[in-house]
């Protein structure tokens, strides 16, 4: 450490104004008179005691350059004399310093952009305190992590394994009083919560164990976000009230605003205690319900403590909690395994995110993609590098020939390369900062808008940094060893030209050019096979039409409507809608497909024994008459719900072929019946198309369809689904204005399903943009690195081919001489990029839908589209060899 | 050079030890006034190259050992003043201890005939 002291006094001295060398001048001065006045003094004459004075006190001069250097001076100064030398260079080569400065910029930026992401969503600890003591409580290792509100409670009584629990779920509230939506994006937490996390309150104060015990007051702490939008960041904010699904909250806190709650992909509006569920959903609050599942529960444990203690302490306790907490409606053998639960911990340092979990191998394979890209940009500057050094080595030699060493000349060109990559860099933050923002909002939904924090923190300025630095070190230093093993005198002796023949350097640029190709092969490969996903994606029949069709979703939750009137309510919407001028067709819906939500059970078909439960899981919706024609998913056999499927009707189900044919066999499924977990029994009365359910890309999966108008209990929220012949969004106000005319009050949210369907393929979509872009860049750099090669053969060998020609050679066989070389590098680059591309593309098969890696045809096109793109890239200059006027050239010699 | 005669050299490595033990007596001194003391306490024996005080004041300023103010001398001139650190406090005293090893040890060698 005793270099950082050292480093202080120097910077300190510097800033000091302290200007070194005069003042040590004047030291020294001082000394000599006073030795020269002390001298006099005992009788020596005035110029004798002067020169004795000087004798005694030694070389001046060189007293003065060993203190220089005892501050190590020397160093600073040679090292700005390097970087102003260097930078003299670069702008002498505006074309060159342009060239390195932008690819580099575009690789480092490419880098950054990526890697600042996924540090946003999987690295970065929480901003909260002491994040690495904080640990989840899963109900699993794996899956579903969260837990019921008496689970939550048991263990807040009872655990020893933590000095704070919390719990939390996330939730969105509406903020509208009726009418169409807008919802903040809320916290269910419990009064520990802001405590256990260490966030303070920044206006008024945090929840406290109060806010624990049912029945407390409707409270609410928001975040500086929404404070600063909602309310200006009004110091007033605390008592004012904030309305939440209809009911008012007061303000009693706003959070700093380094806190955005605990999950990565957005920050939160407002979290509301989950005490204050009943306020909410009065009449079915989830505080007492044994199998809701919905909250997930961490803990902080106690310093010193491991994971495993604190998990042992947690499983010791886990048969009374679940005692205590089993669900009651439960079948015995369903609460004999619920019985035997127990706890998993897993640290939760990093929060949550969902497009962290979902997006982790598409955020990996991007980091890869770019990392290739800038290698191969790191190989391209390289080469210009060593065309560079080639036509430099005069002035190398002559420095180390007047006594440079090897190492000084070494260094001057890497503080060039240095330079280059700091110019790269800085424009590649700038390049970064932009680009992760542009990939947010790609992949960011209307639905599900995309707030990540991508503030530039430590570890990413350390990627960035040591990015620079690697990257220097990659491009600069084979060149600078390469531009300054040279035999002097031979250089000395000869003149320029021939010195570059001397040097026989070009093996090495030949082997970056090898790489080159091979890097950009896997890259094309790769865009290749994300390409072929998406294509094959967008090619799957989903067996519903998604074009002109409008979602709505209607919410009578607050509206008050109860639930013997809903059916009625729901009926006479969807009469209206239908009414619609513009609207083809209408239905309504438990479900949309292609959106997370889904309800799935085991059934029990006619005739069928099931070896495990896997083998007759069914997913299910509820759905109106006219469903499947608006939809316009074929009815294969029997047929659609009527008006005469009520309440008092045999109970029907329509199924669709995956069912039919994986219960039934060929047999005729019409008239089968299939029982439900409460006893029902359903005759099927229809089966339809396969349709998906959850994902385009999903397995068929076998899925019932049970009529609305058998529902007895109708839940708080339906779907309509309307075909339009219009523009789907000019629908929007008339059907407001419809569903308005039946109850005013119902909170609405309108989607148009084709982009409901298309965000749901953001992903692939956006790795195939990405790779697709990459690779194209990565291809360009490959063709420049070609040409430049090529280019710097045809000048070496000018002389030859003009002699060549001179005798008589005709100018095919001078392209074919420069193109026979290139055909060669091209050939091993394609060798070890195939090698490659098979050996890493197993790695991606979970981003891929369709294709596989290493067919054999995709391979192919994809070396093909190298091949044609690079023998362009080398042709132009072997041509240009071809048109060479052989006298002058020779005359030149 | 007559003067020159009768004075050593000071042993090379011990400069260091001679400007710190000299500040710790005397507090603060400029550049002159060390190389007197050092030239006074030793009755004249030991000869310091005047200049090179400079350098090793220099790199003591850097490593922390000493610390300069720039003061005004009874001659009524602008010196710089060197004054003692606790680092150079340190310094000094295993700077001396090593020193009283070595010659101890070297001394024990010559007192064997």
């Amino acid at each position: 450490m005793q270099w950082i002291g050292e480093l202080w006094r120097q910077v300190r001295y510097r800033l000091s104004g302290a200007r070194f060398d005069d003042d040590l001048a004047e030291e020294m001065r001082l000394h000599v008179d006073l030795r020269a006045a002390d001298k006099q003094a005992k009788g020596l004459a005035p110029d004798a005691a002067r020169a004795a004075a000087r004798r005694q006190f030694g070389n001046a001069t060189q007293m003065q350059e060993k203190s220089h250097a005892a501050w190590g001076w020397t160093r600073l100064e040679s090292w700005r004399q390097d970087a102003r030398y260097g930078l003299r260079t670069l702008g002498a080569n505006p074309g060159f310093t342009a060239t390195a400065v932008l690819s580099l910029a575009l690789g480092i930026g490419a880098n950054t952009a990526i890697f600042s992401i996924l540090n946003a969503v999987l690295l970065r600890s929480l901003p909260v305190e002491d994040p690495q003591r904080l640990v989840q409580v899963r109900p699993g290792a794996e899956g579903d992590d969260e837990f019921t509100n008496p689970i939550w409670e048991a263990v807040r009584d009872r655990q020893q394994a933590f000095s704070g629990a919390l719990a939390y779920a996330p939730d969105r509230f509406d903020m509208a009083d009726g009418g169409e939506s807008r919802y903040a994006v809320g916290l269910w937490v419990s009064g520990d919560f802001f405590r256990v996390l260490g966030v303070p309150a920044m206006e008024g104060r945090v929840f406290t164990r109060d806010e624990d015990r049912r029945g407390t007051a409707p409270l609410a702490v928001v975040s500086y976000a929404f404070w600063k939008r909602s309310f200006d960041g009004d110091a007033d904010v605390i008592g004012k009230t904030v309305r939440l699904n209809r009911q008012s909250f007061e303000i009693v806190g706003v959070t700093p605003p380094w806190f955005r709650g605990l999950d990565r992909d957005w920050g939160f509006d407002v979290a509301i205690p989950i005490a204050c569920d009943p306020i909410l959903h009065p009449g079915h609050s989830r505080l007492d319900e044994r199998a809701d599942w919905w909250l997930r529960i961490l803990g902080r444990m106690p310093a010193g403590e491991s994971i495993e203690q604190a998990r042992d302490r947690m499983r010791a306790i886990a048969p009374e909690i679940f005692r205590v907490t089993v669900p009651q409606e439960f079948p015995a053998q369903q609460q004999k395994d619920y019985l035997l639960s127990s706890f998993f911990l897993k640290r939760a340092a990093t929060g949550f995110s969902e497009m962290g979990a979902q997006y982790r191998t598409a955020l990996y394979t991007l980091m890869a993609i770019v990392g290739v890209v800038l290698l191969i940009a790191c190989a391209n500057i390289a080469n210009l590098l060593l065309a560079r050094a080639a036509a430099r080595q005069r002035e190398f030699s002559v420095r180390m020939a007047i006594g440079a060493g090897r190492a000084r000349v070494v260094r001057q060109l890497m503080t060039e390369s240095l330079l280059l990559s700091i110019l790269g860099t800085v424009a590649g933050l700038l390049l970064a900062a932009w680009g992760s923002r542009l990939l947010i909002h790609f992949l960011s939904t209307s639905h599900h808008p995309l707030d990540i924090d991508l503030s530039l923190d430590p570890r990413v300025l350390a990627f960035t940094i040591a990015a620079a630095i690697l990257t220097a070190f990659l491009f600069g230093l084979a060149p600078a060893l390469r531009a300054t093993r040279v035999e002097l005198n031979q250089v000395m002796k000869e003149n320029a030209r021939t010195a570059l023949r001397v040097s026989g350097r070009p093996s090495l640029g030949k082997a970056l050019v090898t790489g080159q190709v091979a890097l950009s092969l896997v890259l094309l490969v790769a865009a290749g096979l994300f390409l072929g996903t998406l294509r094959n994606l967008w090619a799957v029949d989903p067996g519903f039409t998604r074009h002109n069709i409008l979602m709505v979703t209607v919410d009578v939750e607050q509206a008050g409507v109860p639930v013997a009137r809903r059916a009625g309510t729901y009926g006479e919407i969807l009469d209206r809608l239908r009414a619609l001028p513009g609207v083809a067709a209408a239905a309504s819906s438990m479900l949309t497909p292609i959106s997370p939500e889904g309800w799935a059970q085991t059934v029990k078909p006619e005739g069928v024994a099931a070896k495990s439960p896997r083998d007759t899981l069914m997913f299910f919706n509820r759905i109106s008459p006219g469903y499947f024609a608006t939809l316009r998913t074929p009815l294969l056999l029997g047929r659609d719900f009527n008006d005469r499927d009520g309440l008092n009707a045999p109970k029907a189900m329509i199924v669709n072929e995956s069912a039919a044919r994986q219960f039934f066999g060929a047999a005729n499924p019409i008239g089968k019946t299939i029982g439900m977990d409460e006893g029902d029994v359903y005759q099927i009365v229809g089966v339809v198309k396969d349709t998906k359910y959850n994902r385009i890309n999903e397995e068929d999966r076998r899925i019932g369809y049970l009529a609305a108008g058998q529902d007895a209990e109708p839940g708080p929220h339906i779907r309509y689904t309307l075909r339009s012949d219009v523009p789907v969004e000019t629908l929007i106000p008339a059907a407001r204005g419809a569903i308005a005319g039946v109850n005013r009050g119902v909170s609405l949210e309108f989607r148009n399903f084709e982009s409901q369907v298309s965000e749901s393929l953001l992903l692939p979509r956006t790795v195939a943009l990405l790779s697709s872009v990459f690779g194209s860049l990565a291809l360009l750099l490959a063709m420049v690195g070609l040409y430049g090669i090529t280019s710097y053969a045809v000048t070496r060998r000018k002389g030859e081919i003009a002699i060549r020609m001179a005798l008589g050679a005709p100018r095919g066989s001078v392209v074919r001489l420069m193109l026979r070389d290139v055909a060669v590098l091209l050939a091993l680059g394609m060798a070890a990029g195939l090698a490659a591309s098979l050996a890493t593309g197993r790695l991606v098969t979970s981003l891929l839908f369709g294709v596989r890696p290493g067919a054999p045809l995709q391979l192919a096109g994809a070396a093909l589209i190298l091949a044609a793109a690079t023998a362009v890239a080398a042709y132009v200059p072997a041509r240009r060899a071809a048109r060479l006027d052989p006298m002058a050239a020779l005359r030149e010699e | 050079m007559a003067e020159n005669a009768r004075r050593d050299e000071i042993p090379p490595g011990t400069l260091y030890m001679l400007i710190l033990k000299m500040l710790a007596r005397h507090g603060q001194l400029h550049g002159y006034e060390i190389a007197n003391a050092i030239q006074e306490v030793s009755d004249d024996v030991l000869q310091v190259e005047e200049g090179s005080l400079y350098p090793a004041l220099q790199r003591m300023l850097l490593k922390g050992w000493v610390t300069a103010e720039w003061g005004v001398t009874a001659g009524n001139r602008r010196a710089r003043y060197y004054r003692l650190m606790p680092a150079g406090r340190k310094q000094l005293m295993a700077e001396v201890a090593q020193y009283q090893r070595v010659n101890g040890a070297i001394h024990k060698i010559l007192q064997t005939e």
